[in-house]
């Protein structure tokens, strides 16, 4: 019933993961899956796009805070972008756009990450 | 006299194999015998055969008993019989010397020959009896049909005869009558005869042990029926009994035809003896492998049998088991092998064959490089079989068989490892599943401990006030989520309130749950200010908490003299406010508990202040409500849950807690509950004494 679904992309140096379907207890592991490979091959600059996600439930907003941490620790961030708004009513009950950057398109996010790396360029 | 026919209707109704009817009966013919020497009258004749055939009957159904519980091993039995055959044949050979020339010789007529000669024929009535009940049992040993019908018409045909010969002793003019009878006797005796079928059964070294037997045997009961017949106590045994003399001559008769048979066929099931043998042995091997399917569940234990049956079915010197768990492979058992050079050399047939095997496979003078640490060792095998272990098209493993002598494994090897493989399979596969099946069991029960645990942490009653109504609802899901509620009386005055949410299911969940429970309860004796509270709790967990797990929670304290309710809440779900038909959902600013240890999350916390008014309610829930799902995966969703309210808000609060729980079953009646429901309402009701 529950389908979901990772797909890697690249756009520069960043890496977006869209999902699609139900993020719930079961397809958790595979998100886990795809954000460990990320950390495995060093990449920690991550946007994540919902526009295919249909329902999160808490077993899967426990993969983000998983792996967060490990990203602003090595100068990297997830960013969540094109959330519908009932995915996102469930991010914002729980205070996450306190904890977390949200977009409402993409290429925001990645932009987001230009701007930060160009600063640390510059310096 | 009436005794007697009691004892021989009893005799004849429990066909027992009492002791106590021989002796009877052995103990009147006796008498008979001593009292009435020779009276060559009829009726005299008529009773005495009536006597010694009942004796012999008697002993012969005791003996059949005895023989009958020992004939499933059927070599001792024959050597008995043969025992008791020389018994008879020396008695016979042994009583012309004496007969000629000692002092029973015909003339004397002394009752110490009577009674000597007695004590003789028992002996010759007992050993023919004996050999009877064999050749009776032998009849029907192994024998698939009941062939009882045509033996027993044998039986009868013999005793006839019996008779017949002593009418015929009687006028020698009605030989004919016994001449006939005699006929149809021996052709049904031909007939029993051929009933050998359980020699197939026998080891090769029974069989060759039987042919030597049968041709001892043959050569005595030739000797009993045929040369014996012009000795002494042949003559003496006439005069005792026409009818039993005849009876012996017939039984030794039926002795050697018989074993005439057994020596044909014991001789033609030689060459195929071993082959039935290996057959037999695997037979029994896979019916050890069944009762063991049935009586072992422990896997470890199983595999070790398979790897030493499959050395006795293959006739290996060595086995191994390789089983997959967690797609792993792994050494289960191994028979007469190191696990080093059992895990060496799969690994190189294995590798050899990419780890993919359909069928059984053999190879023949291997030898095996095998390092460890730092020497080599060269291990050589003649011929090693392996063969996967499929269940349903799944590869569950591989089974291994080594032989180091001179023989390769053959075609049958090969298929009887094959099958053998199949079925151990089917076997290790079935104790898994039953592994699986109680480890099922175990969780199911850790689930009966956790939903306790939680039952027990929640108030077992709603507190009451003069002011305030309280309601709550509590239904856990099948796999306990993490939901917790409590009332706290910080004072006369003050009654404090948590609703959280655990994320996370099962054990784990129920052990925060009880974790936060024990914070909430000793920080709302120490603390007033939910703020600080929350605030509080979320340090106290940040040791506790892993990464993945958040608690979202509703923390209030109302004042019950003025109404005035301050609330916190940390990511929950809104708090429903319902005034009069006007709904309002309070959502002030915060994060959820374990979300942020640091600034961010104080910094986020607001708190909320106001102060109720009549009638006021307020509904706290979690998201178990919010998400209750129906048939097409909807949520039933916040707006459902607010328009029941609305409609619901001037009735009793247990009325409005009741329709809220009626309207989510009916809407997600066709789906499974997956979180935990808490409802908690508040009613405000003031009242001025």
């Amino acid at each position: 019933m529950a389908e979901f679904n990772v797909n890697v992309r690249e756009s520069g140096h960043i890496k977006i993961l869209e999902l699609q379907g139900y993020l719930d207890a079961h397809t958790a592991p595979d998100l886990e899956a795809a954000f460990t490979k990320l950390v495995d091959n060093n990449q920690f600059k991550v946007v994540v796009n919902f526009n295919d996600l249909n329902y999160i439930s808490s077993a899967g907003l426990g993969v983000f805070m998983a792996y967060v941490e490990t990203m602003r620790d090595n100068m990297g961030d997830i960013k969540f972008a094109n959330m519908k708004d009932s995915v996102f009513n469930i991010f914002d009950l729980l205070g996450f756009p306190s904890l977390y950057e949200f977009f409402n398109d993409e290429n925001e996010a990645v932009k987001k990450f230009d701007v930060i790396d160009g600063t640390v360029k510059a310096e | 006299m009436k005794s007697f026919i009691d004892q021989t209707i009893n005799f004849y109704v429990n066909a027992s194999k009492k002791l106590e009817n021989i002796i009877f009966f052995g103990v009147i013919l006796f008498i008979f015998k001593i009292l009435f020497t020779i009276r060559p009258s009829s009726v005299f004749i008529t009773i005495n055969e009536f006597l010694v055939f009942i004796t012999l009957g008697a002993i012969t159904i005791y003996l059949v008993g005895v023989v009958k519980v020992r004939i499933v091993n059927p070599i001792p039995i024959i050597i008995n019989m043969g025992i008791f055959n020389a018994i008879i044949f020396f008695f016979s050979s042994v009583s012309t010397k004496f007969g000629e020339d000692s002092v029973l010789s015909g003339s004397q007529k002394g009752l110490f020959k009577d009674i000597v000669i007695v004590f003789v024929v028992y002996m010759i009535i007992f050993s023919t009896s004996y050999i009877f009940a064999t050749l009776k049992e032998l009849f029907s040993l192994r024998q698939k049909k009941d062939n009882s019908s045509i033996f027993n018409t044998m039986v009868v045909f013999m005793v006839v005869t019996s008779f017949a010969n002593t009418v015929y002793k009687w006028d020698s003019s009605l030989s004919y009558i016994r001449d006939a009878f005699w006929v149809v006797t021996i052709i049904l005796i031909f007939i029993n005869s051929l009933k050998v079928a359980w020699i197939a059964f026998l080891q090769k070294k029974q069989k060759l042990y039987l042919l030597f037997l049968s041709v001892i045997l043959f050569t005595i009961f030739i000797f009993n029926s045929i040369f014996s017949f012009d000795s002494f106590l042949a003559e003496e045994l006439v005069k005792f009994s026409p009818a039993l003399s005849f009876f012996v001559q017939i039984v030794m008769l039926y002795g050697a035809i018989y074993f005439g048979v057994i020596f044909f066929t014991a001789l033609f099931h030689l060459p195929t003896a071993e082959v039935f043998d290996r057959k037999a042995e695997e037979l029994s091997s896979m019916m050890d492998l069944s009762n063991l399917m049935t009586q072992v569940f422990d896997f470890k234990e199983l595999a070790e049998s398979v790897t030493t049956t499959t050395n006795k079915v293959c006739n290996s010197d060595s086995a191994w088991l390789l089983t997959y768990e967690n797609n792993q492979l792994n050494l289960s058992a191994v028979t007469n092998i190191s696990i080093v050079e059992a895990e060496k050399i799969s690994e190189i047939l294995l590798r050899e064959n990419k780890g993919k095997l359909n069928e059984v496979k053999t190879l023949h003078h291997e030898d095996f490089r095998i390092q460890i640490q730092n020497d080599t060792k060269i291990v050589k095998y003649k011929s090693i079989a392996f063969a996967p272990l499929k269940v349903q098209n799944k590869t569950n493993g591989f089974l291994f068989a080594a032989k180091k002598d001179n023989y390769s494994f053959d075609d049958d090897d090969k298929k009887a490892i094959s099958s053998y493989a199949d079925y151990a399979a089917v076997a290790l596969e079935n104790a898994k599943l039953i592994k699986e099946s109680l480890e099922k069991e175990r969780m199911e029960k850790e689930l009966d401990v956790a939903r306790e645990v939680q039952y027990k942490l929640l108030p077992h009653s709603t507190p009451k006030f003069d002011n305030l109504e309280t309601a709550a609802t509590f239904i856990p899901a099948f796999e306990v989520g993490g939901d917790y509620y409590d009332f706290f009386n910080i004072n006369e005055n003050l009654l404090g309130f948590v609703v959280a949410d655990v994320s996370g299911k099962g054990i784990s969940a129920a052990f925060i749950m009880a974790e936060i429970k024990g914070i909430f309860q000793s920080l709302a004796k120490i603390l007033q200010n939910p703020r600080e509270i929350i605030i509080k709790a979320n340090e106290t967990l940040k040791h506790s908490l892993d990464k993945k797990t958040f608690i979202t929670a509703i923390y209030g304290t109302i004042e019950l003299n003025t109404g005035k309710v301050s609330l916190v809440r940390a990511g929950h779900t809104p708090v429903i406010y319902c005034n009069h038909n006007k709904i309002d959902l309070l959502t002030p600013k915060g994060i959820g508990l374990g979300l942020d240890f640091g600034e961010k999350f104080i910094n986020n916390l607001k708190e909320l202040e106001f102060y109720l008014k009549n009638d006021d309610i307020l509904v706290l829930y979690s998201d178990g409500i919010s998400e209750s799902k129906n048939s097409k995966f909807e949520d039933f969703g916040i707006e459902r849950l607010t328009e029941v309210i609305r409609e619901n808000c001037d009735k009793p609060i247990d009325e409005i807690a009741n329709k809220i729980m009626k309207e989510i079953s009916l809407f997600s009646q066709d789906y499974k509950q997956h979180d935990d429901i808490t409802l908690v309402i508040f009613k405000w009701n003031f009242r001025n004494k």
